[in-house]
């Protein structure tokens, strides 16, 4: 149903989905429930180890996942001073080219165990460029290889970086999921970007079970919420003013009732035609100053009538 | 109005003196001999370049920006020769609709396009610019446009000062089909319109190569390659004179999407205090250089509100002759207040340039706000 919501939803989307964990919070425990739910649907799945050994990001899937995980192992031999063939050319970056590289059809999921060791092993522009790369790979039109669509998880530990990479991978990333909780649940708030719409957020609660299986939840505020705080109400201008902006019932019929001065109104219209009784005509009075001339004549003397 | 408009401004001439008239109004006279600047062009007089106009104020060569309501606020449109830059809002919702309007007013006036991204290839860039909305139809829309508007509070006239209701509102209506048009941004562009146009992509992912190795250089490589392809094809196609232009001259639109951000290879949105904090200042000089010395004009999104370092916003803010940044309400707290319940973002006006002048074209209102509603992206305050 459609408590479900986005959390279960989030692959399908496609792109690049970071999750930003803390301390607090910690968010493997996610990424392996994303990781086994992506499995069981039938799709690729390669898993970038960075941060943790192989066998501690396996433990506690079973049989059938851990065969269809494809890893590949950075953690035990970062810098490759063992020089042994399985290493892949190019590191963390080359094995992520060579994943986009490959030939057959069909989704394909890759997680970044953590994202935060390659922000802090690689340059972040190369990150952002290669991380570009692999998550718009589906999205030309007309590309005659039909390639699946690419799902990146990147697990980010939001202590670790300051705002500038924070901001600059927001900024690449279609999905944002943030946990954080209250009173030992767990909930994650969700951010979608799609492309020329408005984000839209919410906020899932849910738990993960010992299978690496995800369970939602309601918590115990559920909210999909705007962003704003119920709490403070709209802002209403008009209060605790010194002077009163109200009408009240009556002063507003007399108001309205008013004839303005320049009003052209059809009484005023009526006024002015009808005759004034008592004047029949308007008169000037003028009383002649000391100084002026009486006289008719052109005073110039240019005028010749 | 046989006016020679010098389209230069500060140090950089320009290489042509393009003596401009719009189309409707040529008068009969007509210099004879000569004339005294010398131009290199020996055929009629008067060329003029669809599209383009002078401005009324300063004589400048102006090109529509796609928004008429943009064009009034930057006193007439945007100059050739210089560059607009556009500070993008924090979910880049808004300024590509802002950059599309720019290229599609390029293809219906016929200029020549250069896209330059590093996100998205500029062919689908292209696909999704918004339809013009032509003359016999742009009157009906915007009347069935302005019946939607109205509510109830605005259906009483005002009784005492009754003359401000004559008054035009900030929107302008429909003009003419020679300079800005209105378009809808719900429907695309027609496919014959964008094929009938001349445009070059430039698309970074395809032009590096992924091992290319990083010289200390002061410019990252994605500038220098980008800055090349520009002067390759103002030398190839002869805008900026050199090469002597046998059909009508034309002017070039150059559009560059999310210069700074860190897919173009630049860390100033990483890191504060990068390798390569100069880059894009001097990339925005050579490009100023290169825009003042032909007949091109330049728009530019890019995401400010990532720039770690303030002092580099400063200096491209500079750079740049206008600049103008939008602020969208999503996510903020003026989401519900109620004065802005109308609009979707703010609209700041940061620079505006003194092209030939001593001071520079202001409008009055500085308070200003856009919406993006169903078909059109309007500006009010």
């Amino acid at each position: 149903g459609r408590e479900l919501g986005m959390l279960d939803s989030l692959l399908s989307l496609g792109g690049l989905v970071l999750l930003w964990d803390s301390v607090e919070w910690e968010g493997r425990s996610l990424l392996k429930a994303l990781v086994k739910k992506s499995a069981l649907c039938g799709e690729q799945v390669h898993i970038l180890g960075c941060e943790v050994s192989e066998e501690e990001f396996r433990e506690g899937f079973d049989s059938d996942i851990n065969n269809r995980l494809v890893y590949h192992d950075f953690f035990r031999d970062p810098l490759n001073w063992s020089k042994t063939e399985e290493a892949l050319p190019g590191g963390p970056l080359g094995a992520l080219r060579a994943i986009c590289k490959r030939t057959d059809p069909g989704p394909v999921t890759i997680a970044l165990d953590s994202l935060s060791w390659l922000l802090l092993h690689l340059p972040c522009t190369t990150l952002c460029q290669a991380l570009h790369a692999v998550s718009h790979q589906d999205s030309c039109p007309g590309d005659s290889s039909p390639v699946g669509k690419v799902s990146v998880l990147g697990l980010l530990h939001e202590e670790l970086h300051g705002p500038g990479p924070v901001g600059a991978l927001s900024s690449l990333a279609q999905t944002e999921v943030t946990l954080g909780g209250t009173k030992g649940q767990a909930s994650a708030h969700i951010l979608c970007r799609r492309p020329r719409q408005r984000p839209t957020d919410q906020t899932q609660w849910f738990s993960i079970l010992p299978d690496f299986s995800l369970d939602l939840q309601e918590g115990p505020s559920v909210e999909s919420q705007p962003c704003s705080d119920p709490h403070i109400p709209p802002v209403d201008p008009t209060t605790h003013l010194t002077f009163n902006l109200h009408l009240s019932k009556k002063e507003r019929e007399a108001r309205d009732s008013l004839i303005l001065p320049f009003q052209f109104s059809s009484e005023k219209q009526q006024a002015l035609l009808r005759p004034r009784p008592g004047q029949a005509t308007s008169h000037i009075f003028y009383e002649p100053d000391a100084y002026d001339d009486l006289d008719q004549e052109d005073p110039d003397d240019d005028l010749d009538i | 109005m046989a006016a020679v408009a010098s389209c230069g401004s500060g140090a950089g001439s320009t290489g042509s003196a393009v003596a401009t008239a719009s189309k409707s109004n040529v008068t009969s006279f007509q210099r004879r001999g000569p004339r005294a600047s010398g131009t290199n062009d020996s055929g009629p007089r008067l060329v003029s370049i669809a599209g383009t106009r002078p401005s009324v104020r300063n004589g400048q060569l102006l090109v529509s920006t796609g928004l008429p309501a943009l064009d009034q606020l930057l006193g007439g449109g945007l100059a050739i020769g210089t560059v607009l830059l556009i500070e993008e809002d924090k979910y880049n919702i808004y300024s590509p609709l802002l950059f599309k309007c720019f290229l599609a007013e390029g293809i219906v006036n016929g200029h020549t396009l250069l896209v330059a991204s590093a996100k998205e290839d500029p062919a689908n860039i292209l696909q999704e610019l918004p339809a013009p909305l032509l003359d016999d139809n742009s009157k009906k829309e915007f009347d069935e446009d302005v019946y939607n508007h109205k509510t109830p509070e605005s259906n009483i006239k005002m009784k005492i000062a009754w003359r401000y209701q004559l008054l035009p509102k900030m929107e302008i209506g429909p003009v003419s089909s020679r300079f800005g048009h209105y378009y809808d941004a719900s429907k695309r562009i027609p496919q014959e319109l964008i094929e009938a146009s001349n445009w070059h992509g430039f698309f970074l992912p395809e032009k590096i190569s992924s091992t290319l190795k990083v010289e200390p250089c002061s410019l990252t490589p994605g500038y220098i390659k980008l800055l090349q392809f520009i002067q390759n094809i103002i030398s190839e196609e002869g805008f900026d004179g050199s090469n002597p232009q046998k059909k009508q001259r034309n002017v070039l639109r150059i559009g560059i999407q999310n210069l700074g951000s860190p897919l173009w290879g630049d860390d100033i949105c990483c890191a504060e205090n990068g390798s390569n904090s100069h880059s894009l200042t001097k990339f925005l000089y050579v490009l100023r250089g290169l825009l003042r010395t032909s007949l091109s004009a330049c728009i530019i999104t890019m995401p400010t509100h990532l720039i770690q370092n303030k002092a580099i916003i400063a200096r491209v803010t500079n750079l740049s002759d206008i600049v103008i940044g939008l602020e969208s309400f999503i996510g903020s707290e003026r989401e519900t207040n109620p004065l802005y319940k109308d609009y979707h973002g703010l609209i700041h006006i940061r620079q505006i340039p003194r092209l030939n002048n001593l001071i520079c074209d202001e409008s009055d209102v500085k308070d200003l706000a856009f919406k993006l509603k169903r078909k059109l992206f309007t500006i009010e305050d």
